[in-house]
């Protein structure tokens, strides 16, 4: 019953939010540029026009993997949520990157494909410190479980100091902000286009940017495990995350993704490595 | 003779009379009849196993002479008959490695003395009943589709006089010797089988008869030749420091304290001999050669056969050198092929290429599971041994249906094959995703594996860099695959042999079922197999989860069936919900320089001439080369192994 509850409370609350934390970003990115920015709940309208628009579409095979993008985003939430296998919730969360990377690929549009490809190179890029980070919470907890983070008392960021900041660091690929923004943007890029969305419009672009929302919540779920008691803690710890990857976007400039593999397979693996074979000597 | 006893009998000797028959018999009807029916009866009598569970088995002599006799007499006639094939070839290197192993032959069968004997030299343990239903269920499909691959094969490709009988002969043999390998306890006897398999796969291999085929045989004899001299010695050494005791796996399982001195010495060479025939690294060279063969035999090899011979080897001495550096080195050498080979996977473009890697890549995986030589890794392995045989050998029969149709088995040439091949492609994608993700039965070993491989760092890492790697390969050549023409699907099945809807469509039904059952799967089979040498097996099933524990505490879980759940409920609300319709399709973006109607994928570039548009993966080749990976990759893993034989010496 009480998962349940969790259950549905994610389905609802969830995107509720993550468009809420999507409008405070818009805001916030507006400020620094000196803009006003849009109102704070831009990211409803935009969804709910887009919802209402005609549903154009290259072939149908798209929709398929787009839906599988966002049931598998919604269930690693949930796993989240209920105290899962932090291991079992990153395949999961890799399956779902997969069906969007699959959802590009699956017409011939040239701008999606190489979105597409870029996407499939984030994932290389995130992945590896993703698995690290169960396994830090392992060593710290002799557990994969997320519940089992919620019973310690200590906040795993004493301990992870160096994979917290290997995290924030995927952070700002996960959440395709520069200087990592290669796969998509919401910003005219004239190389890409918009990238692996390039052929999602109306309705369906509209189940993509929920799902993104879904996805925000998700990985800034992530960064509450490392102060989960108490919570409220870890949601400033998530927040200020936020604010820092924001700061991160508007002061970088896109950069390529061989560096981006090159940085996160050297700096974000190192620094991993650094701190887990501290607690091992 | 007991019921239990003729299913043991007739799994290793149908596969010789049906192969005999196969090779006698010179039409096609007959050939076929005798494909279905061999494989019937081997998937049934391998089912009939699995109900009476284990026991034992000592057959008596035939015709006044013992087995053992017949065995030795078997052995150096075998062993002859690849001297000559050395020798035929002018090749050196085989003809020294088997004169080596018949010449320590003649030391042990007669200036080591009497040896005790062994009683039983057929053991029917679960881990042997799992390997005998990997082999006469997902072999026989193999075998089955083979009678018809074969026919199509000639007609492509003509010959004077049809090649057809000897194919099938040495194709349906295979799984006897395969069967043989998995009950012997005798290692002799084993050794026997484990020789067999290395001559089948070598005329398997040479079977076009071409310059490389035959080039690429030779290569995979001697390799395995070299894993061959080092069993025999190890038999040998085995012999010298274990005087008066049956040289038998149950003896080195049963040694108290594990292996030590020596007798670890002849373990290392047996796990050695694991890694020549599951090509691990530095070895990996002859199965990417074995792919000159026609596809069933990849599919044979790579899934139910041969490397699995290996990695059997390896799994099954695990409890003896279990605590050892040896063991520990294991882990570091199989999960350097596993992370090397992963790499070497996402720098090809030819599709068996790329399944060859992934093969090398989680061979790797399962040997270094047995390195880490834990209840859960030891659960891992084996989980990981029977998905890996489902769904690689339904990508290899795949892929030979996609040559077969488009005349090429490069992932380039394989663009929007989802429009073409509808079924095939869905098929593939079965194959491919429930290779690496969750929630099929592969994604449970890797996550055992990776609970498992937290008390070697090294061997962690290299695991999450290889882990990370795997989607890469696996993505884009299903992303090539999938990428539809504009327009609605036609979604026209193609029509496909009965070889073809049996084979494929029986592994792709068991990769599915298997992974909703993984439950059971865990619970009934490989937990079994693990709890006789390890007295628990680390994985225990809650509800519908299975949950991984130590000593102590739980430490993980996975729960499967709701995965299943959400992509079913995806599937239908795509299926209900969305219903395009033509009048909603629109051409792919092109800024708007389209040419033609909504269907089109060129565009008007300089001079509004009209350029077709390509697309293409990317396969690195600035960053990664094939080849200097390769030698990098060879050295490291030469380096590994002579650790891995030295620890045991100091």
């Amino acid at each position: 019953m009480r998962e349940l509850v969790i259950i549905l409370l994610v389905l609802v609350a969830a995107p509720v939010l993550g468009g809420l934390l999507s409008g405070i970003d818009r805001i916030i990115t507006a400020r620094m540029q000196g803009r006003v920015g849009p109102p704070l709940l831009q990211p409803f309208y935009d969804v709910f026009k887009l919802l209402g628009k005609e549903r154009f579409l290259v072939n149908q095979r798209q929709v398929l993997w787009a839906i599988g993008y966002l049931a598998l985003i919604i269930t690693s939430l949930a796993m989240l949520c209920l105290g899962s296998d932090l291991l079992v919730i990153v395949f999961v969360m890799a399956f779902a990157a997969i069906c969007f990377v699959l959802g590009g690929l699956s017409t011939k549009s040239p701008y999606s494909h190489i979105g597409s490809q870029r996407e499939l190179l984030q994932m290389l890029s995130y992945e590896p410190v993703l698995i690290l980070l169960a396994i830090g919470v392992f060593m710290q907890n002799q557990s994969f479980l997320v519940k089992d983070i919620f019973a310690r008392p200590e906040p795993l960021l004493f301990s992870l100091p160096l994979v917290f900041v290997a995290v924030l660091l995927i952070l700002t690929i996960k959440m395709r902000k520069s200087p990592f923004d290669l796969s998509t943007c919401h910003h005219a890029h004239q190389e890409l286009v918009q990238g692996i969305t390039t052929e999602y419009s109306g309705p369906y672009l509209a189940l993509i940017e929920l799902t993104h929302w879904y996805e925000l919540v998700l990985v800034l779920g992530l960064v509450v495990l490392f102060w989960a008691q108490p919570i409220w803690a870890g949601i400033l710890l998530a927040l200020a995350a936020f604010f820092i990857e924001l700061v991160i976007d508007n002061i970088c400039a896109r950069m390529t993704w061989s560096w981006m593999v090159k940085l996160t397979w050297s700096v974000g693996i190192i620094l991993c490595l650094v701190n887990l074979g501290v607690y091992l000597i | 003779m007991e019921m239990a006893e003729g299913l043991v009998a007739i799994a290793i000797w149908l596969p010789v009379l049906a192969a005999l028959l196969c090779y006698f018999g010179r039409s096609y009807g007959f050939r076929n009849a005798i494909a279905w029916i061999t494989g019937i009866a081997l998937a049934l009598v391998s089912l009939a196993l699995l109900a009476m569970g284990p026991f034992d088995y000592q057959p008596s002599g035939i015709l006044g002479f013992s087995w053992d006799q017949v065995v030795t007499v078997a052995d150096f006639a075998l062993l002859g008959l690849i001297l000559y094939i050395g020798l035929k070839n002018k090749h050196a290197l085989i003809t020294i490695l088997t004169l080596i192993q018949l010449v320590v032959l003649v030391y042990f069968d007669f200036f080591t003395g009497e040896h005790a004997a062994i009683n039983p030299v057929f053991v029917i343990d679960n881990l042997a009943i799992i390997m005998s239903l990997i082999i006469n269920i997902i072999g026989s499909l193999i075998c089955i589709y083979g009678v018809r691959y074969i026919a199509e094969h000639e007609e492509h490709h003509p010959v004077e006089k049809s090649r057809q009988p000897r194919f099938m002969f040495w194709l349906v043999i295979f799984l006897g010797a395969m069967n043989g390998i998995v009950f012997s306890n005798s290692l002799v006897w084993l050794y026997f089988f484990w020789e067999v398999t290395t001559l089948c796969s070598f005329e398997l291999i040479g079977h076009n008869l071409d310059k490389e085929a035959v080039a690429n045989a030779c290569r995979a004899l001697w390799m395995n030749m070299v894993g061959g001299v080092a069993f025999i010695l190890a038999i040998v050494f085995l012999a010298a420091s274990l005087p008066g005791q049956p040289l038998a796996i149950r003896t080195l399982l049963a040694l108290p304290g594990g292996a030590t001195g020596t007798i670890l010495f002849a373990v290392a060479l047996l796990v050695f001999a694991g890694f020549t025939k599951s090509a691990q690294m530095p070895f990996q060279s002859w199965l990417l050669g074995a792919m000159v063969a026609p596809t069933p035999v990849s599919a044979l090899l790579h899934s139910s056969t041969m490397v699995k011979a290996g990695v059997y080897l390896v799994v099954r001495m695990a409890p003896a050198y279990q605590g050892t550096y040896l063991s520990d080195l294991v882990a570091v050498a199989g999960a350097f092929t596993f992370l090397a080979a992963s790499v070497l996977a996402v720098t090809q473009s030819n599709a068996k290429r790329v399944l060859a890697y992934s093969t090398i890549a989680n061979l790797g995986l399962i040997i270094a599971c047995a390195g880490i030589n834990t209840p859960i890794a030891i659960s891992a392995a084996i989980a990981l041994i029977i998905f890996h045989a489902v769904s690689k050998g339904l990508l290899f029969l795949s892929t030979g249906v996609i040559e077969h149709n488009i005349g090429s088995r490069d992932i380039e040439d394989m663009g929007g094959l989802v429009d073409r091949m509808p079924v095939t492609t869905i098929i593939v994608a079965i194959g491919v995703l429930s290779m690496f993700l969750p929630p099929f039965g592969m994604l449970v070993g890797k996550w055992a594996s990776l609970e498992a491989s937290t008390q070697l760092p090294l061997v962690a890492l290299m695991f999450v860099l290889a882990t990370a790697v795997t989607a890469l390969f696996w993505i884009k050549w299903l992303g090539r695959l999938m990428e539809g023409e504009p327009g609605l699907a036609r979604m026209k099945p193609e029509k496909m042999a009965p070889h073809y809807v049996v084979s494929l469509g029986g592994l792709a039904l068991g990769a599915v079922v298997l992974g909703m059952f993984v439950v059971p799967v865990m619970n009934k089979l490989v937990a079994p197999a693990v709890e006789v040498a390890y007295k628990t097996s680390g994985l225990f099933t809650q509800g519908g989860s299975i949950v991984a524990q130590t000593a102590t505490k739980t430490i993980g879980a996975f729960t499967a069936w709701p995965l299943f759940v959400v992509l079913a409920v995806a599937i239908l609300a795509f299926w209900l919900l969305f219903k395009p319709e033509k009048a909603n399709i629109r051409p792919i973006y092109l800024c708007g320089e389209n040419t033609g109607e909504i269907d089109s994928t060129s565009f008007l570039s300089t001079a509004d001439q009209a350029v077709e548009l390509s697309l293409s993966n990317y396969y690195f080749s600035s960053s990664l080369d094939e080849i200097k990976l390769n030698k990098v990759g060879n050295v490291i893993a030469i380096i590994v192994i002579i650790m891995l034989l030295g620890v045991t010496v100091i």
